[in-house]
Parts: C-alpha cells; structure tokens; sequence
C-alpha cells in the first residue's frame, strides 16, 4: 500500500476522490493532503509537481495525524459534497473536525482546552463557533454520540427530553429568579433563532442544560415548572 | 458573616488596606491616589449613593471589604484583547467584579461582546464604568486602579476575582425603575451604540426621527424583556442632522424595544424594590443617570450604598439600573 493509499483509507477519502500529493514541509508538525478526481491525467491536481492551478483550492483544517495538524486541499466543488474531509467553503474546518470539536463543546470542554487538546488557532475556533451561533454553519452528517448522563442532576431533566427544546423555541415559558439564566435563556433563544442545522440546536440544548445542572440547587423553582412539561 | 461597606475616609480605607483586607473603592483620583497599596481594586466616580442617600464627595471614598469565604481574591488588569477571557479566568466557584474606564476600547468591546465571552451567565459578574466629575473643565478621563501595584490605567479592566466556598452562592439581582411604555415596538438589524434605521411596529422608519415626532423624553430609556428581566439601553443624543441616535449601551438585534413609561415615581419604585436593611450585600453600585433624573444627591438610602457609574454590570452592560451582589447559603 503506497503511503498515499493509506491515507485515503485513514482519511476516508473515496473514489473518485484520490490523494495526489502529500507534503510535509508546508508547516511545523503540519501535513498537508492535496485531493483531486480522476485517474491521472493531466492538470493541476496530477503528475508531479504541480502546475499553475486551473481553479483555486480550497483549504480546511481536518482531524489531526497523530501530533501533526493536517491541512486538507481540493477543488471548490469538494465543498459542495457532504464529504467529512471537505467544509462549507467560508469555514476553517472540514465535516470530520467540526462534529468533533461540537461534541466537545457539548460535553462542556472549555474553549482554551479545545484549542490545546487539537492544537488549533483561536481565531479559527472563534470564526467556526461564531458561524455555528449565527447558522451560517452547521454539522449536517452522522448524530453525535449520546452525552455522558449527570449521575448527579437527578432532578434537571434528562438531556434528550423535550422540554429543552420547548424552552429554547420559546414554546413554553417558566417563571426565572435567576437573572443569569434571564439573560442566558434569551441570548440562545436569540440564537436559536437564526440557527436551523438539527444538531447544532443540540448543542444549544446542551448548553442551556448545562447550566441546570450548575446551578440545580437554587433552581428548584424553575425545575419544579420544567417538571409539568 | 456581614460585609463591611460604606463612605469612609481616605484614612479610614488605608487603614484597612494596610491591615490586609480586600477592598473594593470608588472615589475621586485624588482620593484614590493616596490609598497605599494592597489588594484592592478601584475606579474613578465622585458620585456616590451613601448610608444617608447620594451624595457627591472629591474627598471621601466608598470602599466595600471584600469577604474572603474561600480564600484570597486576585487582583488583575484585562486589556481589550483578553478581556473575553475574563469569564473564563474566573473562579469556578465564586464571583467576580469589573471596573471599566468609561469610553475605552475596554468598555465599548464589553459592551458589545459580553453576551458572547465564553462561560458568561455561568459566572456571576457585577461592576460598573469608572466616570468622572460631569463639571470637570479639564474632563480628566476616567481611570481603574489595581492596588496591588499601585498602577492606574484610563484603557484597560481591572478585576478582583472572588473565591467561595461550595456551600456558599453569589446571587445579582438589578432593580430597574422603569417600566416598557405602550409605545411603539422597535427592532433594530444590528448591534449598535447608534441606531438610525429600525423597524417601528414592524414598518421601516428612523429611530431618530420618531423620537422627534413623538417628542419623546430622552431621559427615559428604550427597554427590553429579557425573560421578565428588564434591560435598559440610554438615550445619550439624537443628533437630527444625522438621522441617528446614541446610547450609553448597544441594542441588540433580536429583541424588542420600547422606550419607558414617562408615568410613575420611579424613586418610590426603586425603594420598594430595595432588598431589606438586613440583607448581606457584598457589592452594590447605581447609575449617573438615575443620580441625576431623579435628583437622587440627598434622598434615596435604603441602606444599599456604593459607587454611581456610568453604567453598571450585571453580568453584561446596563443603564439607569441598580445592581447588588449578595453571598448566601
């Protein structure tokens, strides 16, 4: 198996997508993949060493090689695919990366933590959360997995249940005593507002759910009503 | 355990510095400049509500002690870059409070951006804009201090970082004295500190131009709901020439606005509203502009004292509001 093959199938890159180049000189502790169509014929994408490009590539941040970043490079129309080692093309990161930052703010890994734990730039995880907030981006593709349940939240309602959803699309409202949840609720609901993939309104869920469970024995007022939806 | 608060004198708040307390202070730059160091943090204001209502003191100080329920609180300054991880750096368990220079790059940035600084909301955060003298010829501009290095600053944040103990909560609460109008519903496309084109009643107009219609007192502030919390945004200016007017806080998109009820005494309002005289406030602050609309220098009382800022935090940015943080069980 060629070095390139082994990373299409690491990469689930599959026909006709192929890997044509590799390089590992582009960046410290950087790999960078360049992936095309065809079956080698001429152009840009086949061959040697490139040529001036016919279109120009578009260029994602997929899921790290080990302790290596990988730069993911293809033609604009790679975007357009629901493909996990392509995006959207006005975002950082491929499909593959962004569900897996999303289930990591879903757990309530901090922010810092996730730019340390998969070496990414804070400006980059800022422009994708901020794409995420506003529906400008979403995580079309696979459910995320189940979120670890809160042995300790026996009284905040499960995070699957209903009545998150209800809460946050303004379908139900509770009497609040907490001004931060006040401004908390309105705020996702804002947000909730203009987003419309399924999976990141779960994380909204998740987020409000969060705070729940925080701050579970000084809302017993506010669960108390929860708990007749 | 009872927080210690209240106008006291320069001397007096030294003293408690040199002793080791955690004090948080309000007072002229005069003021403020002769309080040794130690671990306090303060902010320019010499408006001030006292133990026998406002008052307006170049001399005296409000200093508030600071509890130290679980541990010694940290001292730092935030410039306008990492000021969105003021959230983040707080402590997982306790409180923090922000002293912005009024009009710095600090101050408008969190204005903005507050709603979105990561962990906002899960953290409790109260503080208030650091002013000056409104007949100050010279218009010193406003200043914070981080008295631990004795350094003052007119372009970044200072922040004490209070710690608690598990069993131990930190609650805000805001007492605003306004009331929405039946007035026309307004929304606005962006956020803003100005605002010219909206939507009034669902039909495109100009914010500017149906204040001037109505005639519509400035000193009364657009409000929002936000989940049965009332929100004020200040009227600042209406420049007509421009079409567009000016707040003292953005307004944001996706909320609905409507300028306050001119009806009502709102001093009698914000009394009632007052927690009791024997509740365990651990900061408090008001507004200029609740100072100055409803004449409060003499009245008010109620003994919640503390700074009067040019705005207010209750987590993010608010006008024409009361703020108070208390520490229970």
């Amino acid at each position: 198996m060629t070095p390139e093959e082994l990373l299409q199938q690491a990469l689930s890159i599959d026909p006709p997508w192929r890997v044509v180049e590799v390089r590992d000189n582009l960046g410290r502790n950087q790999i960078d993949v360049w992936i095309g169509r065809g079956s080698g014929r001429g152009g840009w994408f086949f061959g040697g060493r490139p040529a001036a490009p016919e279109t120009h590539p578009l260029a994602w941040r997929h899921i790290n090689i080990g302790q290596a970043r990988c730069l993911v490079h293809a033609p604009p129309e790679a975007a357009d695919d629901d493909l996990p080692w392509s995006g959207s093309a006005e975002q950082p990161f491929t499909r593959a990366l962004s569900r897996q930052i999303a289930e990591l703010f879903r757990e309530g890994v901090r922010f810092q933590t996730v730019c340390t734990m998969l070496d990414i730039a804070v400006a980059d995880l800022w422009r994708f959360k901020h794409g995420l907030d506003h529906g400008l981006a979403g995580l079309s593709g696979a459910p995320l997995p189940a979120a670890i349940a809160d042995e300790d939240a026996a009284d905040v309602p499960a995070a699957e249940s209903p009545v998150w959803r209800m809460l946050l699309d303004g379908a139900i409202d509770i009497d609040i005593r907490m001004l931060g949840l006040k401004l908390l609720l309105t705020k996702l609901r804002e947000q909730m507002r203009l987003i419309t993939d399924d999976e990141v309104r779960l994380l909204k869920t998740h987020e409000l759910r969060r705070y729940f469970v925080r701050y579970e024995r000084q809302l017993g007022h506010e669960l108390a009503q929860l708990k007749r939806f | 355990m009872s927080t210690q608060h209240g106008m006291m004198s320069v001397a007096d708040a030294a003293a408690l510095i040199k002793r080791g307390y955690s004090l948080c202070v309000a007072g002229d730059e005069s003021a403020l400049r002769r309080l040794p160091a130690g671990n306090w943090i303060g902010g320019t204001t010499p408006y001030f509500m006292g133990e026998r209502g406002g008052l307006i003191s170049r001399d005296a100080v409000h200093a508030t002690v600071v509890a130290e329920h679980g541990g010694r609180p940290r001292l730092r300054f935030y410039d306008a870059a990492s000021l969105p991880q003021l959230c983040r750096n707080a402590p997982d368990h306790g409180y923090s409070i922000l002293i912005l220079p009024a009009f710095s790059d600090c101050h408008l940035g969190f204005a903005r951006n507050a709603p979105n600084y990561e962990e906002m909301y899960l953290k409790p955060l109260v503080g208030w804009i650091a002013g000056g003298h409104l007949d100050d010829p010279s218009r010193t501009p406003p200043l914070v201090a981080l008295g631990s290095s004795g350094e003052f600053s007119a372009t970044r944040a200072v922040v004490m970082d209070v710690p608690l103990p598990p069993e131990k909560l930190a609650r805000i609460d805001i007492i605003n004295p306004f009331q929405p109008g039946d007035g026309a519903c307004i929304t606005f496309a962006d956020t803003g500190f100005t605002a010219g084109d909206c939507r009034i009643d669902g039909r495109r107009g100009n914010l500017a131009e149906h204040l001037l219609a109505t005639d519509a007192d400035t000193r009364l502030p657009l409000i929002a709901d936000y989940c049965g919390a009332p929100v004020n945004v200040s009227i600042r200016n209406i420049d007509r020439a421009a079409g567009l007017v000016e707040f003292y806080a953005p307004v944001f998109p996706g909320l609905t606005y409507r300028q306050a009820a001119p009806a009502g005494d709102r001093l009698a309002a914000l009394r009632a509203a007052l927690p009791p005289p024997d509740a365990d406030i651990s900061f408090a602050c008001n507004c200029i502009l609740n100072f100055l609309y409803l004449g409060l220098e003499g009245k008010g009382g109620g003994g919640l004292t503390g700074p009067v800022g040019f705005g207010e935090i209750g987590y993010q940015l608010l006008n024409q509001t009361l703020v108070y943080l208390s520490v229970g069980e």
